[in-house]
C-alpha cells in the first residue's frame, strides 16, 4: 500500500520542524499521527496545541485530515477542531505535497488567521471588526485550554 | 551459439522457430569492422561466406541454455547500432535482447488480449500500405513518435515494391507501420497483436515514485512536460481512487481518462488501455462510467431505475423519457422521477440554473443555514404525522404500529380520528421505505447537474458529485410486495387472462364431471 510505504519513510518526523513536536505515530496503525503545534505568534504563543492526523488508506492520491485535539480560539478551526486547510482540500491536494508542507501551512495558518474563509464566521467577524478584544480573548481561552509548550 | 547466414541464404529454408533472433546487418566498409563479441571472427569472414542454414540451430533452445558465450554473440546490439551503419529486419521473429545479467532487458511493456494482462512486448514493422512483414527500414525508428505516428519511418517494401509504389504513383515515399506482440505466448498468427503501453517504462534512471518514494521497475511515466513518475501499484491506486469518486475525465479526443496527478496541464492519457492495469471487474467499471459520461455528455440520460441505468439519446425537448430497450421505466427527463404531468415536485428546485458543474459556487455559510433548515425541515417530517383533520405535524410518543405508509395522501376520507385503521405490517414496511427515503434526502443533496443525491462527509461546506452506483437506492424499489409483485412482472392482463383461464378450466371440468353423473344417472334409471 501506497500510505504504508511512503509513512514509514519517516520523512517529516525526523524534519526538525520548530513549531511540530512530540510527533507520535502509532505503530499499529500507521495512518494516525499525532503532534504538538508550537505557535510563535500572539495571542497562541502561551501554549501548545495538540493535533491529531489522519492520512486515509488511498494516501497520497487523497489529502490527510488534521484534527485540533485541543480546543483553540481561532477563526479557521472550529469547536470540533476541523480545520479548513487550503494544501489539503480536495481539489488543491497533490499528491507530491509532503507531510512538512502541510505542517508549515497548518503552522502559518495558525499563526496568521485567514478571516476570509472562516469556519467561525463570529471569531472572523470580531478578528476584523475588534482585533484587541479578540486577542485578549484568544489570550485567555489559550491560558486556559492548551497544553504546555515543551520546555526547549 | 550464434549463427552468421550468408546473402544467398532463403529465410524461407531456415524453419526458424519461435522466439529466435534474427539481424540483417548491411555492411558497408568491411575494414571498419570492429570487434563484436569473442566470437568476432564470424563477422571478420566475408559476407558471401555464411554458415549453412541448420533448421536445428536456430531454435529456442540456442537461446535459453544459460550458455553465457552464446549471449555475448547473439546480443549487444546495441553496439552494433551504434558503431555499424545497420538494417534491423523483423521477420514475424524475435527481436529480443539480453542483458550481460542473464535478465531479459524489457524496453517495452504491451496489453496482451490474449493474456489478459500486462506483458513485456517486442516490436514489429510491416509495410504501411501491403501489410507485408517483409519490409526494410531506412533507419531504426529513434522513439515512441516515431514508432506510434503512422508514415514517420520510410523503406522499402521487399514483398511487392512495384505494387506499394504504384499505390501511390510515386508520390510518397513508402512508410513503415510499426505494432506489438506479446512476447509471453507463442505467436497466435498475424493478427495476435498487442496494444504498447508506451507510458510503462523501465527505470534506468532510478526514479522514485512521486507517491510512495520507492524506486521500482517499471514505472509509469506521466505524459507531462515534467515526466512525472510513478510506481505501477501507486499508478492503479490512483486510477482506484479516481474511479471511486467518479474524477476521471471525458476527454473529446482520448475517451474518459485521467490527468498526471501532480496536476500537470497537458498530462491525459491518450491511451486509455493502460487502465487495463486495473482488475477486470474495475475496468468493467471504467467502461461502465465511461459509457454514462459519454451519454450525458452527448445529451442523453442514464434510466434512474436501480440496477438499470440504461443510457438513452432523445430529444432534448423531450421530457418523458421511456427506457425502451432496458426496463420499461417511464420517467421524466427533468427530475428523474416517475413520469408525472405539470411541473416537476422539486424539494431542492432552486439548483436548476446551476446546470454547468457539479460543484457548488454558493457562499458555504449561507448554505449550512440553508442545509439546517432544511435537515430541520425533513427532520419534522420524519418524525411527525399531519392531523389528517387539521393538518399540524403531530408527534408519535407511544409504540403503536398502526402507522400509515402515505404521508400526504390516501388517508384523507379517515378524517374523524387520529388512529390508522391500515394493515400494521404492510404500513410498518411502507414506513421503512418512505423512513430510508427520508434519510436520504436528509443526508444528501442532488448534484444540481444530474440529481443524483450526493453525501457530504465533513470538513469544508463543499460537495462533490460522484455519481455513483449507489445513487438510486431506497428510490423506485419500494412497491415491489406479494401479489403486485405478479401483477408486475407479468402485467396485469397476462394476470387476468391466467386466472380467468384456470378458472374457465375448472368450470369445465366442473360441468364434464355433472354431465358425466347426470349421464350416469339417467342409464342406471334405464335400467
Amino acid at each position: 500500500m501506497a500510505a504504508t510505504r511512503r509513512l514509514q519513510k519517516r520523512d517529516i518526523r525526523n524534519s526538525g520542524l520548530k513549531s511540530f513536536r512530540d510527533i507520535q505515530v502509532d505503530e499499529t496503525n500507521i495512518l494516525t499521527w499525532q503532534g504538538l503545534i508550537v505557535p510563535d505568534n500572539p495571542p497562541y504563543n502561551k501554549g501548545a496545541f495538540k493535533i491529531e492526523i489522519n492520512f486515509p488508506a488511498e494516501y497520497p492520491f487523497k489529502p490527510p485530515k488534521i484534527n485540533f485535539k485541543t480546543k483553540i480560539y481561532h477563526p479557521n478551526i472550529d469547536e470540533k477542531g476541523q480545520v479548513c486547510l487550503p494544501i489539503i482540500s480536495a481539489e488543491n491536494w497533490k499528491p507530491a505535497t509532503k507531510t512538512d508542507q502541510v505542517i508549515q501551512a497548518l503552522v502559518a495558518l495558525v499563526n496568521e488567521p485567514e478571516p476570509e474563509h472562516p469556519l467561525r464566521a463570529d471569531l472572523a467577524e470580531e478578528y476584523l471588526k475588534d482585533k484587541k478584544k479578540f486577542t485578549k480573548n484568544a489570550e485567555e481561552y489559550t491560558k486556559k485550554h492548551s497544553e504546555k509548550r515543551p520546555a526547549d | 551459439m550464434g549463427k552468421e547466414l550468408g546473402d544467398r541464404i532463403r529465410i524461407a529454408e531456415c524453419d526458424l522457430g519461435q522466439q529466435s533472433i534474427l539481424h540483417v546487418i548491411k555492411i558497408k566498409a568491411k575494414q571498419k569492422l570492429p570487434e563484436l563479441s569473442p566470437n568476432n571472427n564470424i563477422i571478420d569472414e566475408t559476407e558471401e561466406q555464411g554458415n549453412s542454414p541448420l533448421c536445428t540451430t536456430l531454435n529456442d533452445a540456442m537461446f535459453s541454455s544459460d550458455d553465457s558465450s552464446a549471449r555475448a554473440s547473439t546480443g549487444s546490439t546495441s553496439e552494433i547500432d551504434a558503431i555499424i551503419p545497420m538494417l534491423l529486419l523483423w521477420l514475424s521473429r524475435e527481436y529480443y535482447e539480453f542483458q550481460e545479467k542473464k535478465k531479459p532487458r524489457v524496453h517495452f511493456y504491451v496489453y496482451c488480449p490474449t493474456c489478459k494482462s500486462l506483458k513485456p512486448g517486442k516490436i514489429r514493422v510491416r509495410c504501411h500500405f501491403c501489410k507485408s512483414g517483409a519490409f526494410t527500414v531506412h533507419a531504426a525508428p529513434q522513439n515512441w513518435h516515431d514508432v506510434l505516428e503512422p508514415k514517420q519511418i520510410t523503406g522499402l517494401c521487399e514483398n511487392t515494391p512495384e505494387l506499394c509504389a504504384n499505390i501511390l504513383n510515386n508520390s510518397e515515399p513508402t512508410f513503415a507501420e510499426f505494432y506489438f506482440k506479446c512476447s509471453e505466448h507463442t505467436s497466435l498468427g498475424e493478427k495476435d497483436e498487442a496494444v504498447p503501453l508506451y507510458l510503462i517504462r523501465p527505470n534506468l534512471r532510478d526514479i522514485p515514485c512521486l507517491a510512495c518514494a520507492d524506486v521500482s521497475d517499471p514505472i509509469f511515466v506521466f505524459p507531462c512536460a515534467e515526466g512525472h513518475v510513478t510506481c505501477l501499484d501507486c499508478f492503479r491506486q490512483y486510477c482506484v481512487t479516481k474511479l471511486s469518486e467518479r474524477q476521471f475525465w471525458q476527454h473529446p479526443e482520448y475517451g474518459y481518462t485521467l490527468a498526471c496527478p501532480a496536476g500537470c496541464s497537458d498530462s491525459f492519457i491518450k491511451e486509455v488501455h493502460h487502465f487495463r492495469l486495473l482488475t477486470e471487474a474495475q475496468y468493467a467499471q471504467y467502461q461502465r462510467f465511461g459509457t454514462e459520461e459519454f451519454v450525458l455528455r452527448s445529451g442523453g440520460v442514464l434510466c434512474p431505475q436501480p440496477g438499470c441505468g440504461m443510457g438513452i439519446l432523445a430529444d432534448v425537448d423531450c421530457t418523458k423519457i421511456t427506457c425502451i430497450s432496458g426496463c420499461g421505466y417511464v420517467f421524466c427527463r427533468l427530475c428523474l422521477q416517475g413520469f408525472h404531468i405539470g411541473e416537476c415536485q422539486s424539494t431542492e428546485s432552486g439548483n436548476i440554473s446551476n446546470r454547468e458543474g457539479c460543484l457548488y459556487n454558493v457562499d458555504p455559510t449561507r448554505a449550512a443555514d440553508a442545509r439546517w433548515d432544511e435537515a430541520s425541515r425533513v427532520a419534522i417530517k420524519v418524525l411527525t404525522k399531519p392531523c389528517p383533520k387539521c393538518r399540524t405535524p403531530t408527534e408519535r410518543d407511544g409504540f403503536h404500529i398502526g402507522e400509515c405508509q402515505s404521508t400526504e395522501s390516501g388517508n384523507i376520507s379517515n378524517r374523524e380520528g387520529c388512529l390508522y385503521n391500515a394493515d400494521p405490517t404492510r404500513a410498518a414496511d411502507a414506513r421503512w421505505d418512505e423512513a430510508s427515503r427520508v434519510a436520504i434526502k436528509v443526508l444528501t443533496k442532488p448534484c444540481p447537474k444530474c440529481r443524483t443525491p450526493t453525501e457530504r462527509d465533513g470538513g469544508c461546506m463543499h460537495m462533490v458529485c460522484t455519481e455513483q452506483a449507489v445513487s438510486f437506492i431506497g428510490v423506485g424499489c419500494v412497491k415491489h410486495h406479494g401479489l403486485e409483485s405478479v401483477w408486475e412482472a407479468i402485467g396485469l392482463d397476462e394476470f387476468l387472462k391466467m386466472y380467468f383461464f384456470i378458472k374457465y378450466q375448472l368450470l369445465y371440468l366442473f360441468i364434464l364431471l355433472i354431465n358425466l353423473f347426470v349421464n350416469l344417472v339417467v342409464e342406471l334409471q334405464k335400467m
